[in-house]
């Protein structure tokens, strides 16, 4: 008899108390076993860049983006190798000035904006994860594959190297790998 | 383990269930002594039969375990079981609190064996109140008679609530209702409606003498001490009224009204609960020496850093951006025509029509931006409710006689500050308690009301919030904090004796400052209260005393509305721009240099009559001075302190969203963050917080 049935599932739902229903969460539990471990593989492209006279390089998993020299607000009681702040759609990020920590030059820049750099100087935006942050560079060189297996570690020349990763070499050409989070500590 | 993002929902999940638990026991902490709202007990029930499921669905195994137990116990309650006691009430309260440290554990602290040990005895406690105390008398629903077909669908607990009503003589009925089956879900509930303020729907049955095809009829067994003719006046032709019971009921008891109103499901928009130490049993729980929870006192933060949000808020929020939409169409619309038109002038119509489009964009910004503010508010009473628990757990343990008055739960402020707020207010309770309130035979000495007062109270004034602590206790005494702060080196003797009384109380500000040699065991944390009045800092809040000897002490704190969007003044000092926020700004003034002085050194100018101390923004942050024929001061008056900062230029007001200044730059002192202004430049946002505390470190140091 139909009209029966459906009487008996209006009857359900009315007497239906919520005391034995735990939400959505039966949906959430088999989340709990997909933890996949990811493998760490070592990068093959970096990102080349010129900082004075020499080349350095980053490995490219860990630029977020290439800007052109934006407007940068000073800050003031921070370290000599801080130039500031930029605003990147909104977001506040550090911009470094690395030659002063690779003891390419002697003062603390002042650069405050697009005015005060070369045409090809850049703001390579770095991933970290202290947070990231930019670094200020004379040119940017493009990317360049470097095999895993033929980079030379850092040489001691003595003085603060700890920036320094290993070097990398093609066609002649030296490449300072860069480990980004000792270069910004 | 569970992966982090599954752990953070069900803390936020189990969070919000446990709220609610704690709120449904505070109510029914506020009962004692009366007969409990069986839907106040039903509600607690879900909670804790919620919770159980939920912690177990995620290995939570200490949670689940002591919520079964609790689950029990609470089971048996509501079956009438086991009586509504006071011991069984107290076990609930530390059960809540008990639950609440382990869910804190499992977020992230490590399980401590001392919230294992509180669990093991309060497990113990929960058994042996749910086994105990089943009463073996004759059963009453025997001797009234009721028809056995009936009788027999009865579940334990509707025959429970049917023998309390036997118990205290009210009559039971038997209510008749025939509905068309389309509505009838909507006709049982107002029929439920119109009941209810009669009595006790006690069960809901399909009748057995169904009507036909189209309509159901229902039973509805209703206890009331209401006389027959005034339930079916009530029902009018809803429904038809028979006795239940074939014998008639005994006069028992003179007809009393209803024994229980109704809980409030929501918490009342103005609540006052009350605390009473002496009618209370003591609270009993051997394995938690006062001492080790007074020291282990967890924060009454919430641990989810969710918002739950009225729907129609959300709405709201949709509506706008769906406005916002039909803007940008226009908008676009207009930028095709200029692009077409290139080289002859546009005609004057399309830039009138421009000049509304953007206004119209502003409006509705403006609302978009109130409406998203609007859905980081939540009332007062999520906090209220927290500190109400734990005072009347220290009032019990003070020995004292207080009356705990809470009012103006219902106001709103920012999520962010809300949390916030609830350490500093638990500490001023505290000190309320413990160094304002004397004991009962002092106060009756004294010709006050042995019963002492505390009051919390919050009131919303335009864009501000104002939430007092008070008491009506001995007051601050002046003279001792003057001596204490000499002892303690934090002030000379000499400057102090320049000091208005006001400035004297505010010495307890001080880091360091606490007024009682022998450390109590209530307040006595180590922690004064500086904290605070840092934490308010921290909030942009300004903290006032008002104390009067003998007669009480009120603490006032003034908080803005919300932290996320402020308005800020934007000055300049050289070439360097930076953002002041507003609220802090007390009023600015131009001062020329020659009428600066010092004193040891230091500069001060005179504003109307009082001193303040002169403070170049040059200066504190290194940045090259300009010499001015006059300068800017901001006068700046936070909490109880009030500075002169000195800019070059004023450059106007803003809205401004205070942004970090990326994780590598926090913590910059003095700079709070930094927000875009209109031409998409990082503006620098001062926290005028930490350049009060700098301002304050050297002077410190001078006794």
């Amino acid at each position: 008899m139909a009209p029966r049935t459906r009487f008996d599932a209006l009857l359900e739902r009315f007497f239906y108390r919520p005391d034995e229903t735990v939400g959505a969460w039966l949906e959430l539990a088999p989340e709990i076993a997909d933890s996949i471990e990811e493998v760490d593989e070592l990068p093959e492209e970096f990102l080349a860049f010129e900082l004075s006279t020499e080349t350095y390089a980053v490995p490219i998993g860990a630029v977020r983006e290439i800007l052109k020299v934006p407007i940068i607000t000073s800050v003031p009681r921070v370290a000599s190798h801080v130039l500031g702040v930029m605003n990147v759609r909104g977001e506040m990020l550090p911009v470094y000035d690395l030659k002063q920590r690779l003891n390419l030059e002697e003062a603390p820049a002042r650069v405050e904006g697009p005015n005060d750099v070369p045409r090809g100087a850049r703001v390579v935006l770095l991933k970290d994860p202290e947070g990231d942050a930019g670094i200020l560079v004379d040119k940017v060189r493009g990317v360049v594959r470097l095999p895993l297996s033929k980079l030379e570690p850092a040489p001691s020349l003595g003085g603060d190297r700890r920036a320094v990763a290993g070097l990398g070499r093609q066609d002649g050409e030296l490449f300072i790998l860069l480990d980004v989070e000792q270069a910004l500590a | 383990m569970a992966p982090p993002r599954a752990l953070s929902e069900f803390v936020a999940e189990a969070n919000e269930v446990l709220e609610t638990l704690a709120h449904d026991v505070a109510v029914l902490d506020a009962q004692r002594g009366r007969e409990a709202d069986p839907d106040l007990l039903n509600a607690i029930f879900r909670a804790a039969h919620s919770l159980k499921g939920l912690s177990a669905m995620f290995g939570q195994e200490r949670i689940s375990a002591l919520a079964h137990h609790l689950e029990d116990v609470l089971d048996a309650l509501r079956l009438g079981k086991v009586p509504n006691s006071d011991t069984l009430i107290d076990s609930l309260l530390e059960g809540v609190d008990v639950l609440t440290l382990m869910l804190r554990e499992a977020s992230g602290d490590a399980a401590s064996a001392e919230t294992g040990r509180r669990a093991n005895t309060l497990a113990e406690t929960f058994a042996r109140l749910a086994s105990g105390g089943q009463s073996g008398a004759a059963d009453v629903l025997d001797e009234v008679g009721i028809d056995p077909a009936i009788r027999s669908v009865f579940t334990e607990y509707e025959e429970h609530r049917l023998r309390e009503n036997v118990k205290k003589g009210v009559a039971l009925w038997k209510v008749r209702a025939v509905f068309g089956l389309d509505d009838f879900d909507q006709r049982l509930a107002s029929l439920n409606g119109l009941l209810k303020p009669l009595g006790e729907v006690i069960s809901t049955l399909p009748s057995s003498q169904p009507g036909d095809e189209a309509s159901i009829a229902f039973d509805l067994i209703f206890g009331s001490s209401r006389p027959k003719d005034e339930i079916e006046r009530t029902v009018a032709s809803l429904a038809t009224v028979a006795p239940l019971t074939q014998k008639a009921m005994k006069p028992a008891a003179p007809m009393r009204e209803p024994e229980f109103t109704p809980a409030p499901r929501k918490p009342a928009p103005l609540f006052i609960q009350e605390v009473s130490a002496p009618d209370l049993q003591p609270y009993q729980q051997s394995s938690s020496p006062s001492g080790v929870m007074q020291g282990a006192e967890p924060s009454l933060r919430s641990l989810a850093q969710t918002v739950r949000v009225d729907i129609s808020r959300l709405d709201s929020l949709m509506n706008t951006i769906g406005e916002l939409l039909t803007v940008r169409a226009n908008i676009h619309r207009l930028a095709e025509v200029a692009k077409q038109s290139s080289g002859t002038p546009l005609p004057k119509l399309w830039a009138q029509e421009l000049q509304k489009e953007s206004r119209a964009l502003e409006r509705k910004l403006d609302e978009l931006q109130n409406g998203v503010l609007d859905v980081r508010m939540v009332p007062l009473v999520q906090v209220f409710d927290k500190l109400a628990r734990l005072m009347r757990r220290l009032v019990r343990q003070s020995g004292k006689d207080v009356h705990f008055e809470v009012s103006g739960g219902d106001v709103e402020l920012d999520k962010l500050i809300v949390e916030e707020l609830s350490d500093p207010l638990m500490h001023l309770l505290r000190n309320a308690l413990d160094h304002g309130i004397e004991i009962p035979e002092r106060r009756i000495e004294q010709g006050k009301d042995a019963r002492g007062v505390i009051r919390l109270k919050a009131q919303q004034l335009g864009n501000q919030v104002q939430i007092e602590v008070g008491d009506d206790g001995s007051g601050m005494d002046e003279t001792r904090i003057r001596q204490v702060a000499i002892e303690r080196g934090l002030v000379t003797h000499e400057a102090t004796e320049e000091l208005e009384r006001r400035d004297l109380l505010n010495l307890v500000f001080l880091p360091g400052f606490s007024t009682r040699s022998d450390v109590s065991e209530l307040s006595g944390r180590g922690v004064g209260l500086d904290v605070v009045k840092t934490n308010l800092s921290r909030l942009s809040g300004l903290i006032d005393i008002e104390s009067k000897r003998g007669e009480g002490t009120r603490f006032v704190l003034t908080l803005p509305l919300t932290l996320a969007i402020i308005r800020a003044l934007v000055v300049a000092v050289g070439d360097r721009t930076f953002a002041v926020p507003l609220n802090s700004v007390t009023e600015i003034v131009s001062v020329k240099p020659s009428q600066l002085r010092t004193i040891e050194r230091r500069e001060v100018i005179d504003v109307r009559g009082q001193t303040l101390p002169f403070v170049r923004l040059s200066r504190i942050f290194n940045l090259r001075e300009s010499t001015a024929d006059r300068y800017f001061v901001v006068i700046i008056g936070l909490a109880q302190e009030r500075f002169g900062l000195a800019v070059d230029a004023l450059l106007g007001q803003e809205d401004i969203v205070t942004k970090p200044l990326g994780g590598r730059l926090t913590g910059v002192p003095g700079i709070a963050g930094a927000t875009e202004l209109g031409d998409r430049r990082a503006v620098l946002v001062l926290d005028v917080g930490a350049l009060v505390e700098e301002l304050k470190r050297p002077q410190a140091a001078v006794g």
